[in-house]
Parts: C-alpha cells; sequence; structure tokens
C-alpha cells in the first residue's frame, strides 16, 4: 500500500494544528455566532449542572408545593384531597414541603424552589416526548436531530477535566417500553457523537465503563496498548499515510486510555467510598450490593430492588463532580407505570419514591458544599410534569383521559395523583449563582392547583440553567446552513429571579 | 467611511425572530417640502445600473422582493415589476427621485416604515445615487433580473467526451483529463491490486477481500482482471443487498426499531427495500414506487408521528415533501417548511405544495406555526418538469407526481444519486453539500455525462458502480480527506475513509468467524428462501452499543452522509465495551479450539485483516504475543491491535 509522498505526515501536521485535528474530529457543526450572544457577556456562575430527574411525572402536590391534605377515608369523593400528605416546615419560613422529604427541608436555605414550571402543551401525554421536549426544548420530531441539554453544554463548553467524559448519564435503562423514545433525545443529534452521553445505567457498576473489558487485568490492558503502540510503529503504514482520519483515531483512542487509566477514573468506582458515607446516601445500603434486577426486570418486585440506585446515582454525581465532570444527569429512571409514573397507588408509591430521593440529594447538596463545590455546581431537580387528582392536561386545555377515576375512592389504591397535570410543577435548584432560600412562583391553593404567577416554561428554564454555565440562550448551532439555538428560536429569557 | 440615516434599533434581526409579513398597507402621503429638502442630493454623474445600483438592490433588497419573494406585493424581478411597485402603489416615477416612493421609504422619513426592513440600512451617498439612476431615467440594463434563477443540474445534458489517447479510456478519465492538465495535475499511478481489491469489495458489497480470492486476483495476470474483479462483487447480489441496505436505510429513515413503531407511528419498508437491492431495481421504478407507494414501501413517506400536536412543519405530509425531495431531488425544503428559506430560494408556498400532494385534504400554510388562512395549491417543486395534474384524488396525484420525478427529462434525479454514489467512494461530492443540488460540481461535464449515461442504461445503478470504480480516477492513491468544502477544492483522487460502522463489525466477523446472532426480521430472499445468509451482518440486526459508538444513526430523520471522524466515546467503545470485547473473546476461542503454530495463526490473522504478510518486525512482535502454544489471551489482543491499526480502519 503506497500513500502519496506529498502528504507525509510531516506536511499533514505542518499545515493542521492540534485546533485544526480537533475541529476536524468534532465533526462539524460550527456556532453561528449571533450579534446578541456576542454582544451579551455572561459571567459563568457555575461550571457543573447535574440534573436530578423525576422520570415519570412528579405530582407537585405531593412533594415541594403542598396543598390541603386529607387522609384516607373509604368512601370519600376522589376530588376531596389535594395533597396525600401533611405538609411539613422547611429550613426557610414561607416554604413548606410534604411529609416524607424532612431532610430535603432541612437544606431548603441552600435552595431556589420554582413552583411554577408549566410543561409543553403538546396536545397528548407521552412520558418520552415530554421528556424529550424537557430535555431538547424541542417537541419531537424535528427535522434534525436535536441535542441534548447535556451535549450543548459539552459542546459549547467541553469536558472541565479532558479526562472525564464532558456528559455523564446515570441510572437510565432503554430496552423498555418506551426505550427507542428515550434514546431519541438522550443523543447529541447533529452536534456529532463525541458530546453524546457516556451512559451508566447502574451507578454501581459505573466502574465497569472506565475500567479494562471484563476479566482483563490491568497489567494486561497496560501491555495490550504497549503492544498496540508497538505495532503501529512496526506497521509499513504506520508513519507514512497520515490524514486526519488516521490522526482522529490515533488520537481518540489515546484519549480513551487516558481516561481508562487516568487517577479521574476512581471517581467512578463507588466501592471506594467509605462505608458510612454511602449509607448516608442509602441507608439500607449492604456492602456489595448490585442493582441488576435481571431476574424481574421490570416486573412487580421492581421498584423494590431499586431501592438505594438513585441514591447511589446521586452519591456518583457528586464523586464525579469532585473529578470535573461538566454535565451529570442521575434519572430515578423513566419505566411506564413504574417509579414517578403512578396511575395508581399514589399515595403508597410516593412514599417509596420519596425515601428513595430524601436523603441522597440532601446528602449531596451537604457534601458538595462542604468541599466547597456547591457554589459552582448546579443542581437542578425536575420532572417532565406534574399530575393531578382530576384534571388531565391544563384546566384550559383538558386532553383525554388516560386513567379512569372511581365516583367514590373505596381502595386506597385509587388515593393518590394518577392523572398528568402540566399547568404546574416543581423545580428544585441548589448552588451555581442561585438564591439561598428562595421561592419563585405561586399557584393555587384549590383545585386547579395551576400557576398563578410567575410562570416559568421550558424555554426560560433552559435560558436560566445555561446562563449559569456561561452560554446565551440565543447561541445557534449551524445545521444545514440554519441557526439551531440552543433554546427555540433564540427565545429563552434566563429567569434573573433566580440569580443571586 | 458610510453613514447610516436611520438610527438603528437592532444591529441585525434573528433569520428566525423577524416575520417576513408585509408592512402595513397603508398608502404613503407625499413628503412636504421640508422633508424634500432633507433629502440627500442626487448624484451628479451619470449612472451605471450594473455597477451601481444592481449592488445596492443585491446588499439591501433582493432578500425580501427578488428571486419570486413578493414581501409587501413588490418585486424587483426586473424594471417591469419594479416600476409596478407593490400593495402600497408604484414605487417611483421615472425622472421624480423626490416623488417616489422607494427613495422616501429608504431615507427614514417614517420611522415605523423604513426599508429595508431588515439588513443594511442605505447610506446618503447611496440614497443619493438611487436618486440620480431614478432622475435619469432608471435605466436597467436587459441583461440583469433578480428573479429566481434557472435551477442549476435539472436540464439533462449530454457532453461530448473528449477525444483520447486511448480509445478505451474510461469516460470519467477521459472527462477528467483536461480537468488535470488544466489544474496542472500530473495523475499518479494507479494503487497496487491489494490496495485496490480492498477499496472495491468494501465498496461493493461491503466486505474486507477473503484472503484466498486476494491471492487470486493478485496472481490473475488478465489484462481487465480489475473490472472482471468488479463485475463478480456486483454479481454477489447477497453482498451487495447487505452492504447497501445500510446506505438506503439512512436515507429512507428505515430501521428495525426506533421511535413511533410503539404505537403504529411509523412502518417499516425492510423487505421491500431488501428486495430492491437483491434484484437491483432499476432506480426511476425504485424511486417512483416510493414517491407513490405500494404498503410495502408506503413506510418512507408516512413519516414518524409521536402521538400529540405536532410542529406543523413537521406533519406527516410536510415529512413526505421534505424527505422526498432531499433524498431524490437533493433540495432542502426543511426551512421554508416554516417560513421563505433566508438560505435558497425555496418558499413557503413551494414547500406546502408539495406536501399538499400527499395531504388527504386541502392543506392550510402555517407560517412559523401561524395558520395563514390560505390554502396550498399542491404542486411540484420544479415546474421545469411539468404541471402536476390538479386533482383532489390523492392517488392520482401521487402517482403524476411519482411520473414527474422519474421521467426521462428529469436530471436532477440521476445527478443527485450519481453524485451521493460519488461522495461514497471517493469521499466527497461532485457537487457539495450533497443535498443541495443547486450548487454547480466541480466538474459539471462529469456529472452530467455520468448522469445520462446512468439514465441511458435504464437507471441500472451497477452499471453505474462499475462505470466509477473501473475508472482510473477511482484507482489514484488516496488524499487526506479535509473539510474543504469550498469553491477551491481541486480533485487528485479519493480520500481516506473509514469503515463505517456496519463495514467494521463485519470485518470484524470476517475476522473472527464470530458474527450476529439471527436478523432482526423476516428477510425473505429472491429465491423464496426466509433469513438464509451466509452470516447475519450488522446490517441485518438493530444497532447496538458498538455500531451506534461507531456512527451507525438512529434513524430518526434523514441521513444522507455520516460524520466519518473517530470520537472519545467511540475509542471508549472500541477499547472496552462489551460487545468489541466479546466478539474478540471468542474469536480466540475459537483459535484455540485446534490450536495452530503461532506463526501460522499471525499469517493468517494478518492476511484476512489487511490483506498482506507481516513484516519480520510484525511477525516477531505478534508472535511473541500469541505464545507458542498459542494462548487465548494472546490471540485476543492481537485481534485488538489488529483492529484498531488505521490500516485495518481506514480504506485506503
Amino acid at each position: 500500500m503506497k500513500i502519496t509522498p506529498q502528504w507525509s505526515r510531516r506536511n499533514f501536521l505542518k499545515t493542521a494544528s492540534a485546533a485544526t485535528l480537533s475541529a476536524l474530529a468534532a465533526s462539524f457543526p460550527r456556532a453561528v455566532i449571533s450579534a446578541e450572544a456576542l454582544t451579551e457577556k455572561i459571567k459563568a456562575t457555575a461550571d457543573t449542572v447535574i440534573v436530578l430527574w423525576m422520570g415519570g411525572g412528579m405530582a407537585h402536590t405531593e412533594t415541594f408545593d403542598p396543598k390541603r391534605y386529607t387522609p384516607f377515608e373509604k368512601g370519600m369523593a376522589p376530588d376531596s384531597f389535594l395533597s396525600t400528605f401533611p405538609s411539613i416546615p422547611t429550613a426557610v419560613d414561607g416554604i413548606q414541603f410534604t411529609e416524607g422529604l424532612e431532610k430535603m427541608a432541612a437544606v431548603m436555605d441552600r435552595g431556589t424552589l420554582i413552583r411554577t414550571y408549566t410543561a409543553g402543551d403538546l396536545g397528548f401525554i407521552l412520558h418520552s416526548r415530554h421528556q424529550f421536549h424537557w430535555h431538547t426544548g424541542y417537541a419531537p420530531p424535528q427535522t434534525v436531530a436535536a441535542p441534548h441539554l447535556g451535549a450543548v453544554i459539552a459542546r459549547t463548553l467541553g469536558p472541565l477535566n479532558p479526562a472525564v467524559p464532558a456528559f455523564i448519564n446515570i441510572g437510565q435503562r432503554f430496552d423498555n417500553g418506551e426505550g427507542e423514545e428515550l434514546k431519541a433525545f438522550t443523543t447529541a443529534g447533529f452536534l456529532g457523537s463525541e458530546y453524546g452521553p457516556l451512559n451508566i445505567p447502574f451507578p454501581d457498576q459505573a466502574t465497569d465503563t472506565v475500567r479494562p473489558p471484563g476479566g482483563m487485568t490491568p497489567g494486561r490492558f497496560e501491555d495490550r496498548n504497549k503492544f498496540y503502540k508497538k505495532l503501529l510503529a512496526a506497521s509499513p503504514v504506520g508513519e507514512h499515510g497520515s490524514d486526519y482520519q488516521k490522526e482522529s483515531l490515533l488520537r481518540s483512542l489515546d484519549n480513551a486510555h487516558r481516561l481508562l487509566s487516568s487517577p479521574a477514573a476512581k471517581a467512578f468506582d463507588l466501592s471506594l467510598e467509605p462505608l458510612d458515607s454511602i449509607r448516608k446516601y442509602v441507608p439500607s445500603y449492604e456492602p456489595a450490593q448490585r442493582f441488576t434486577a435481571e431476574r424481574d426486570r421490570f416486573g412487580a418486585k421492581y421498584e423494590d430492588q431499586m431501592v438505594g440506585r438513585f441514591g447511589l446515582g446521586c452519591l456518583l454525581a457528586r464523586r464525579l463532580t469532585e473529578v470535573g465532570a461538566r454535565y451529570i444527569e442521575v434519572t430515578t429512571e423513566y419505566i411506564p407505570f413504574f417509579n414517578w409514573d403512578t396511575h395508581e397507588n399514589g399515595h403508597s408509591r410516593l412514599v417509596a419514591m420519596k425515601k428513595q430521593i430524601d436523603a441522597p440529594i440532601a446528602q449531596l447538596v451537604l457534601d458538595l458544599e462542604a468541599r466547597g463545590l456547591l457554589s459552582r455546581t448546579l443542581i437542578v431537580l425536575a420532572s417532565e410534569f406534574s399530575r393531578d387528582a382530576m384534571i388531565e392536561g391544563k384546566p384550559d386545555k383538558l386532553i383525554k383521559d388516560q386513567v379512569e377515576i372511581p365516583i367514590k375512592v373505596e381502595d386506597p389504591k385509587h388515593y393518590g395523583m394518577h392523572r398528568h397535570f402540566t399547568d404546574a410543577g416543581s423545580v428544585l435548584l441548589y448552588g451555581g449563582g442561585m438564591k439561598h432560600g428562595h421561592l419563585h412562583g405561586l399557584t393555587a391553593d384549590e383545585r386547579p392547583c395551576k400557576t398563578i404567577k410567575d410562570r416559568v416554561i421550558i424555554e426560560d428554564l433552559h435560558a436560566s440553567i445555561y446562563r449559569a454555565v456561561g452560554i446565551s440562550p440565543k447561541l445557534a448551532y449551524e445545521i444545514e446552513k440554519r441557526p439551531f439555538y440552543t433554546t427555540r428560536d433564540g427565545l429563552g429569557k434566563p429567569v434573573m429571579d433566580l440569580f443571586a | 467611511m458610510t453613514v447610516n440615516l436611520c438610527p438603528v434599533k437592532s444591529p441585525c434581526s434573528h433569520w428566525l425572530f423577524v416575520l417576513l409579513l408585509a408592512a402595513g398597507a397603508s398608502a404613503l402621503a407625499a413628503l412636504t417640502p421640508e422633508q424634500v429638502a432633507q433629502l440627500p442630493p442626487p448624484a451628479t454623474h451619470p449612472l451605471n445600473f450594473s455597477q451601481e445600483i444592481k449592488p445596492i438592490f443585491e446588499a439591501s433588497c433582493v432578500k425580501c422582493h427578488g428571486r419570486s419573494r413578493a414581501n409587501g406585493g413588490f418585486r424587483i424581478d426586473s424594471r417591469a415589476t419594479l416600476l409596478k411597485g407593490g400593495d402600497t402603489g408604484p414605487a417611483l416615477v421615472v425622472g421624480k427621485s423626490a416623488e417616489s416612493l422607494l427613495v422616501e421609504l429608504v431615507t427614514c422619513m417614517d420611522p415605523d416604515n423604513v426599508m429595508p426592513k431588515k439588513g443594511t440600512k442605505l447610506t446618503r451617498e447611496q440614497v443619493g445615487v438611487l436618486r440620480a439612476w431614478i432622475d435619469q431615467g432608471a435605466v436597467w440594463d436587459a441583461n440583469i433580473t433578480f428573479a429566481r434563477a434557472e435551477p442549476a443540474n435539472l436540464k439533462t445534458r449530454r457532453p461530448d467526451l473528449p477525444k483520447n489517447r486511448t480509445k478505451d479510456a474510461n469516460p470519467i478519465d477521459r472527462l477528467l483529463e483536461p480537468y488535470f492538465v488544466a489544474n496542472k495535475i500530473k495523475p499518479l499511478k494507479p494503487v497496487d491490486d491489494r490496495t485496490y481489491a480492498r477499496r472495491v469489495y468494501l465498496d461493493v458489497i461491503g466486505l474486507l477481500p477473503p484472503p484466498e480470492a486476494l491471492e487470486a486476483f493478485v496472481a490473475d495476470s488478465s489484462k481487465d482482471k480489475r473490472r472482471q474483479l468488479v463485475r463478480r462483487l456486483l454479481a454477489d447480489q447477497e453482498g451487495y443487498a447487505l452492504h447497501w441496505l445500510s446506505f438506503w436505510n439512512d436515507m429512507l429513515r428505515n430501521d428495525y426499531q426506533g421511535t413511533g413503531y410503539i404505537d403504529g407511528g411509523r412502518k417499516q419498508i425492510t423487505q421491500w427495500l431488501f428486495s430492491s437491492l437483491e434484484t437491483n431495481k432499476p432506480y426511476n421504478q425504485f424511486v417512483a414506487e416510493l414517491v407513490n407507494p405500494t404498503p410495502e414501501s408506503e413506510g418512507f413517506v408516512k413519516g414518524i408521528v409521536w402521538r400529540g400536536v405536532v410542529n406543523a412543519s413537521q406533519t406527516p405530509a410536510m415529512q413526505a415533501a421534505q424527505g422526498v425531495s432531499q433524498v431524490f431531488m437533493g433540495v432542502n425544503l426543511k426551512c421554508a417548511s416554516c417560513h421563505d428559506s433566508f438560505v435558497n430560494d425555496w418558499t413557503l408556498a413551494d414547500a406546502y405544495g408539495l406536501a399538499g400532494v400527499y395531504a388527504d385534504g386541502p392543506l392550510e400554510m402555517v407560517h412559523c406555526d401561524k395558520p395563514t388562512g390560505k390554502i396550498a395549491a399542491p404542486k411540484f417543486i420544479y415546474a421545469q418538469l411539468g404541471e402536476l395534474a390538479t386533482s383532489t384524488n390523492k392517488a392520482v396525484r401521487l402517482q403524476h407526481l411519482a411520473q414527474l420525478i422519474t421521467e426521462r427529462q428529469d436530471g436532477r434525479l440521476s445527478r443527485t444519486l450519481v453524485n451521493r454514489l460519488w461522495q461514497k467512494f471517493f469521499g466527497r461530492g461532485l457537487v457539495e453539500p450533497l443535498d443541495d443540488m443547486e450548487h454547480l460540481a466541480w466538474n459539471p461535464d462529469l456529472l452530467d455525462w455520468l448522469a445520462e449515461d446512468f439514465a441511458d442504461h435504464g437507471y441500472d445503478v451497477k452499471h453505474l458502480i462499475e462505470v466509477m470504480l473501473t475508472s482510473r480516477a477511482y484507482q489514484l492513491p488516496t488524499t487526506p480527506a479535509t473539510e474543504q468544502v469550498g469553491s477551491d477544492f481541486v480533485f487528485h483522487g479519493p480520500q481516506v475513509r473509514r469503515l463505517s460502522a456496519e463495514q467494521f463489525r463485519d470485518a470484524v466477523g470476517a475476522l473472527t468467524g464470530v458474527w450476529y446472532g439471527s436478523p432482526a426480521t423476516k428477510f425473505l430472499r429472491a429465491d423464496g428462501s426466509t433469513n438464509h445468509f451466509t452470516a447475519t451482518r450488522a446490517a441485518l440486526v438493530a444497532a447496538d452499543p458498538l455500531q451506534l459508538a461507531l456512527g451507525r444513526p438512529n434513524r430518526e430523520q434523514v441521513l444522507t452522509s455520516r460524520a466519518s471522524a473517530a470520537t472519545t466515546l467511540q475509542a471508549l467503545e472500541l477499547t472496552n465495551g462489551a460487545e468489541l470485547a466479546g466478539v474478540l473473546a471468542s474469536g480466540a476461542e475459537k483459535a484455540m479450539v485446534v490450536p495452530a503454530p503461532a506463526n501460522d495463526v499471525v499469517t493468517q490473522l494478518y492476511a484476512k485483516a489487511l490483506g498482506r504478510k507481516p513484516t519480520r518486525a510484525e511477525a516477531q512482535l505478534a508472535t511473541s504475543l500469541v505464545g507458542q502454544p498459542i494462548q487465548k489471551n494472546g490471540v485476543e489482543d492481537l485481534l485488538w491491535g489488529l483492529t484498531m491499526m488505521p490500516e485495518f480502519q481506514l480504506i485506503y
């Protein structure tokens, strides 16, 4: 195989700077620098974003926006309860949560609570479609593959630590009912796979993604790489042919090897965390506990077997933040009819969900604070929409009911929020330049418990997150010669009331 | 130094923010004498239209009033349309610039009604020039028009083949000879047999050449053995179909899993596509069956439907319009699906016209999510190819649309495919970008000749492939791939390419003997058998993490070319991903069943992976790694090392 002499490696390297190479490797989409984006100098208040995803639809009146509590009573009217939990005080006067969130209530003085997040009007409730909308800012389908929030941040800011992938997605599998729909937005889209997620479905096995393939000792792994380098040097093509294809291939392999052998890789290994520290996130944790649930994948025992999985995800998020991850998402995992997707037994299942999230989220906030990282880390807790016992959609835009509500509630399984509600929802923010102990937005105290004041829509929530990390909501990437904005049509406006 | 007449509120409006709606159509009052006195004085020299006026129109007017755009009912295509004016009356009074509406509008007399609405405002000097031109009679050079240009690459054209010293030379080379001379390029010698064989195997059937076949080919002393090889490969129906299946799956957005299938919002066309490729269906028929589909092929124009309200620019009818125009005609209607495009001449009415063909009833135009109240008349985007039958019967419209697109006089259909194949084989299209066939080719004769030849041969795709792969141009040594897409591109030879995800996985399959389990769906073969394949290749199964990491797209949108640069996440998948590690481990186990001497194992693996013998240094390294007798771990690590070689992953 002969290579044209005029394209020798030396010549190529002379003309191609490292920047060119990385630009080439980055598969091309360029930022359209809009005049606004240039003139608007945004000072970042956060370096890292952690999204805590309550997949399936978290009812606001059952969590962070308590309304009138009515205990279960056989024969009660289905519209007689607004909350199925009593309210509890938080560390901030005037802000109440519901019972079961005591630990988070205690750290509310570190947070900002939005009670008026309003999900898009997509005409029909399909969880994955609303999740697509939440994560990309665009409703599917789209003419080009829309990038995930994490991918936009990864593309725009790059990794914080080059040895840690910029976009890490913890806790979601893609082989369930709406898995394909989830895949459609858990992607860098047209930005190119360089900015896509490193998926870690099971946090306890995170270390598998960054260590030598199964069964290979670190020693052999090192030797394999040394052998490869020698083989490369011995190859007759080795030093001749040079082009960006080859350079980008070799560079990517070097990057991967650097990641796999870097000290940062240890952050993925939860077994290095002291037991008492893990138990602050997952009180029931037993050493070497595994969360594969292969015996009963998404069946009746699914939720029992997953206890602690989200907690470990939060712990992993903390460890990854410490070594310089850029964007991390931890999900309670969206599986149709599981976790927050309560179509029945809403009350009892929320008792369990709160148990899943209360300790680890509070601990994540405290740990990051203790390490001096909270001020530069923006934590965002959110869900695709909220729930109500009676209303499907919005009071003024009702859609087809998906859950039948009995005339009288005789069975506790009908006690809870089983319909999908989009006119209000709670989002919690901590750190990263947000106010401390602040409440944004007001919802009605009687059904419909909808937004009354200071509505926040996805474009504005995204603009706020982008602003925190120093990205203009009007930034656009060019695809097929047209601008694709980080917020839809560049319309997002940061909610300045959230910022300290 | 130029001074703008008007205070600028925002430096440059956002493309998408600004609605291209006409200004309020109230007629304007004549200027008062005081206002006339404020007007910049007319220039005093004789005006030259093409040098002084044309640039002003181009910079400030044409975007909204030229190229068939008619905002405010006003078009400046020609002198006549300019004089006629728009909704607010005649634009100018010839000889009297101070009374001309045009002058009034560009001088900012009414701050709420200033032209241009977008883009650069006129300077005082420019207004002076414009006034002088009007005063001097508004003379217009009849050769100049701002109307929509004749579409490029649409009409068929048959260039003559230049005379050539070797009379049996491939037409591509005869066409390129003057090109090389003009660009002072001395074409290098064709690549050697091994390099050539590896290219054509991968390009025709997507597999590496098997060592025995490769050696036989190298040893063959017949003169036209390269053509014979290409023909043999093209005759391999299974290999050909399974390789091109991925190309068309990307393009036609077809896959075994994906969004929409969950609730009937999407339909596969897998069997239709596979059979079409296996039998080498003529391309015009192939396209006609997609444009005007049967139940087997309707998945493409049915689009992907998610439950709920869908943005007007993504209704199934609009998806069909976008897909048909992009894939077959190399036209991007996506911008125009929301508003008149800012990057090309397509308008909302064009996009809705084509969508209207696919709509079940009258289709209302929606401008950036706002209904306009106007019904789009079904039409095809190129009236030059004929008027579409106006019928309320969708079946009649579709039948006629398929006919218009696939008629012999449509030179765009053939050029678009020629260009796509050229890009696939040479790394860069004759026209770039691939989906913008309004651009000129870097060698129009080459594009036009190949397109005509393709149509002359009954739209036989295999014929077209044979012409390309037997050309000397294809046999030139590779040049490095670059991002060079500008007009300064000069063709030196094919670019270095990277194996696609499917090619890589199939190459590893051939190297290890480890393939996928069973196909994702039923494939009925032409011989009546079902799922009867030599091996379960990557194209037959749903994408796994390895294929996804290597760039196989989730086929949610039409995708006409894949990014080929390596990324860190890919490398991570290659370095420690479970899929590849599993395949290599199984491959090593197979080698251990009847362990051969280390030398033989090394020689065989080099032959399979790289199509050559190891050098002495390589053989030494590799045998010491696999051990004597061979060790499973050693074989496995050698397999990994070989598959990570640029020589393995790239096509030189």
